[in-house]
C-alpha cells in the first residue's frame, strides 16, 4: 500500500514570463523590441518525482526557490509548462485558509460555502458542522458576517473546515502557525492524526524543527530544482548547509 | 474528485468540461446564492432594489421616450412593450456584464483552491437569471393588469429568445472572462459595447419604426436584424406583447385617432431563430474550448 504513487510527477517544468510594460502606449511605443521587455523566469525545471501514499513530504527551501509554485502545480492550481503531474484520490489544498470566504456572509453560510469549494457534498458539510464548530470553538459568533471575525477566529474556522474535508492527500502551505499556542498544537495533533490514518501529506514550510519531526521524507528545491530528496533530518542539515554557502 | 486541470483534446476536453460543471452543480448553487445574498446584504431594503431599479427605467422610457418624445403614440400599449425589451436585455445585459467580472472577482479564490473555473461564469449567469425571474414577474403583473395576456402559441417565441439569450450569454460569459484576464481593457470595452447594442436593438423604439426609416434601404433592415439579440428581442415582445400582432387605434399628436397596423414582424422569425440558435452552440463549443486553454493560467495573471 504505500508503494503506490498517489502524485506522479514527469519532468515537470514551470516558466513565468515577466512582462516589465503593460498598458497600450507603452506596448506600442515598444513593438518589436518586445522581446527585451520579457524576462523568462522558470520557477521549476524538469522535476520527476513520486509521492508514495502515506508519506508526509516536507518540501523546503529559500525564499523563491519554488516550492509554493511546485505546491500549486500538485495542486493543479497552475498548470505546468512541460510535463504532467497524474493525481490519485481526493486532494485538498490549505494553501490559505478562508481564501472562499466571503466578507459579507456569515460564519454558517461560509461553512457551507467553503466545504462545497473543498469538494464536501451538502449532506456531508451538515454532518459535519457540529463537529466543525466545535472545533473552532467560536459557537457564539457562528452567526455574525466574518468581516466582523478577528483574524485568529477567520483561520480557527477556516482550519475547523480543512479538516474534515477528509482527503487522501493533504497540501499544506505555512499554514500551521496560526491561532494561539492551544490551537496550533491541536492544529498539530490534527495532523499527526492525519498521518496515523494513513494519509498523504505534502507540507510547505519554513519551520524546519516541525519538518524534522513530522516528515518521513524533505524535499530541498534550490532555484527550482530538487539538490536534496531523502530523509527528513538529512533533508534540514542538506538545506541548512545550502544556505551556509550562499 | 478531479482536482486538476481538465485535458486539454479538442472534443474530449469540452465534455469533460461539462462533465466538471455537473459533477460540481452543488457548489454552482451555493456561487449562485453567494452573489444573490452578497448584493444586497447589509442594505434594509434588500432585493426590492431588485425591483426598484427596472422600475425606474421602465418610467423614465415610458415618460421621456413614450410621452415627451412621441414614441407611445405610434406604439399601443408602449409600457408593455418597452418593459418586455428591457426585461430581455436586462438579462442579457446582466449577464454579459457580471460574467466579464466574474474571474477576476474571485481571484483569491482562484489563486488558491481547483475548483473548475467555469463555475463563476456561470454563477454570474444563474444569479442575472434569478434577477430575470423577479422581473418576469413584474411584466406578467404589468400584463395581467392591462388585461393584455397573450395566451396563444406565440409564447414559445418568448420562451426561444430567453433560450437564444442564455446561449450566446454562456459564450460571451466564458470568452469575456477569460479575456478579461489577461486585457483588463475588455471591462471597459464591454461596459461601451453593450450600450451601443442597447440603442442597436428594437427595445425603446419598435420594429416598424425602423423598417419605416429603413423603407428605401432593405439592407439597413437585413444588417440590423443580423444581431441575434435584436431577433431574440423581436422574439421575446412577440411572445409578450400582445398588441404588437393586432391593429390598434391610437391618438396621434394632433389629438385625431389613428389607425396602427400590427408590427411586420421578420420573416421567419422562427427559422431565423433556429439558426442563430445552431450558430450560438457552436460558439459556446469554441468559446468552452478557448476558457480551457486560457484558464490554466490564471492563477499566474490574476
Amino acid at each position: 500500500m504505500s508503494n503506490v504513487p498517489v502524485i506522479t510527477m514527469n519532468e515537470v517544468s514551470k516558466r513565468f514570463i515577466i512582462r516589465k510594460e503593460k498598458s497600450l502606449k507603452e506596448r506600442l511605443v515598444n513593438f518589436g523590441r518586445s522581446r527585451k521587455h520579457k524576462e523568462d523566469f522558470w520557477a521549476l525545471r524538469d522535476l520527476t518525482l513520486d509521492i508514495e501514499a502515506g508519506t508526509t513530504v516536507g518540501l523546503i527551501g529559500a525564499n523563491g526557490s519554488g516550492k509554493s509554485t511546485l505546491l500549486k502545480v500538485i495542486g493543479g492550481i497552475i498548470q505546468p509548462t512541460k510535463g504532467t503531474v497524474r493525481r490519485r484520490g481526493q486532494l485538498a489544498a490549505l494553501l490559505e485558509l478562508g481564501a472562499g470566504f466571503h466578507p459579507d456572509l456569515t460564519g454558517r453560510e461560509n461553512v457551507f460555502l467553503n466545504g462545497a469549494i473543498l469538494g464536501l457534498s451538502q449532506k456531508q458539510i451538515e454532518g459535519y458542522f457540529d463537529s466543525i464548530v466545535d472545533f473552532s470553538e467560536i459557537r457564539d459568533f457562528i452567526d455574525t458576517q466574518v468581516k466582523f471575525y478577528s483574524s485568529g477566529m477567520y483561520v480557527r474556522l477556516a482550519f475547523a473546515i480543512a479538516i474534515h474535508v477528509d482527503p487522501d492527500v493533504l497540501l499544506v502551505d505555512e499554514v500551521l502557525a496560526v491561532g494561539d499556542e492551544p490551537f496550533q498544537k491541536k492544529c498539530l495533533d490534527k495532523i499527526k492524526e492525519f498521518q496515523q490514518e494513513g494519509r498523504t501529506i505534502v507540507l510547505v514550510t519554513h519551520d524546519l524543527t516541525t519538518v524534522e519531526e513530522m516528515c518521513d521524507r524533505a524535499i530541498v528545491l534550490s532555484h527550482g530544482q530538487v539538490i536534496f530528496d531523502g530523509g527528513s533530518v538529512d533533508g534540514v542539515a542538506a538545506l541548512r548547509a545550502n544556505f551556509a554557502t550562499q | 474528485m478531479a482536482a486538476g486541470a481538465p485535458d486539454a483534446t479538442l472534443l474530449g476536453g469540452f465534455w469533460g468540461g461539462v462533465r466538471d460543471v455537473i459533477t460540481h452543480r452543488s457548489l454552482l448553487d451555493l456561487l449562485i446564492r453567494r452573489e444573490l445574498k452578497a448584493r444586497y446584504k447589509d442594505s434594509s431594503l434588500g432585493f426590492v432594489w431588485s425591483f426598484i431599479r427596472p422600475l425606474t427605467m421602465l418610467l423614465i422610457y415610458y415618460v421621456a421616450i413614450g410621452q415627451f418624445l412621441g414614441a407611445a403614440r405610434n406604439v399601443p400599449q408602449y409600457a408593455i412593450f418597452v418593459y418586455s425589451g428591457l426585461t430581455i436585455w436586462g438579462l442579457y445585459n446582466e449577464i454579459v456584464a457580471g460574467s466579464t467580472m466574474s474571474i477576476l472577482a474571485n481571484a483569491g479564490l482562484i489563486k488558491k483552491v481547483y475548483v473548475p473555473r467555469e463555475l463563476f461564469p456561470l454563477a454570474s449567469i444563474g444569479s442575472a437569471l434569478f434577477n430575470f425571474g423577479i422581473q418576469m414577474i413584474v411584466l406578467l403583473g404589468a400584463i395581467l393588469v392591462t388585461g393584455q395576456f397573450p395566451l396563444s402559441w406565440n409564447l414559445l417565441y418568448a420562451l426561444a429568445a430567453v433560450v437564444m439569450v442564455v446561449t450566446y450569454g454562456v459564450a460571451l460569459a466564458l470568452l469575456l472572462s477569460a479575456f478579461n484576464v489577461y486585457l483588463r481593457d475588455i471591462q471597459y470595452l464591454v461596459e461601451v459595447a453593450l450600450l451601443i447594442f442597447f440603442w442597436a436593438s428594437p427595445i425603446v423604439y419598435s420594429w416598424t419604426q425602423v423598417q419605416t426609416v429603413a423603407k428605401n434601404h432593405a439592407w439597413v433592415a437585413d444588417v440590423y436584424l443580423l444581431n441575434p439579440m435584436s431577433n431574440a428581442i423581436l422574439a421575446f415582445q412577440k411572445g409578450m406583447w400582445e398588441a404588437g400582432s393586432k391593429i390598434n387605434v391610437l391618438k396621434g399628436a394632433d389629438g385625431k385617432n389613428h389607425a396602427v397596423p400590427p408590427v411586420d414582424w421578420p420573416a421567419h422569425l422562427e427559422f431565423r431563430l433556429l439558426v442563430l440558435f445552431v450558430i450560438g452552440l457552436a460558439l459556446v463549443y469554441v468559446a468552452q474550448r478557448v476558457f480551457a486553454r486560457l484558464q490554466g493560467n490564471f492563477a499566474q495573471e490574476i
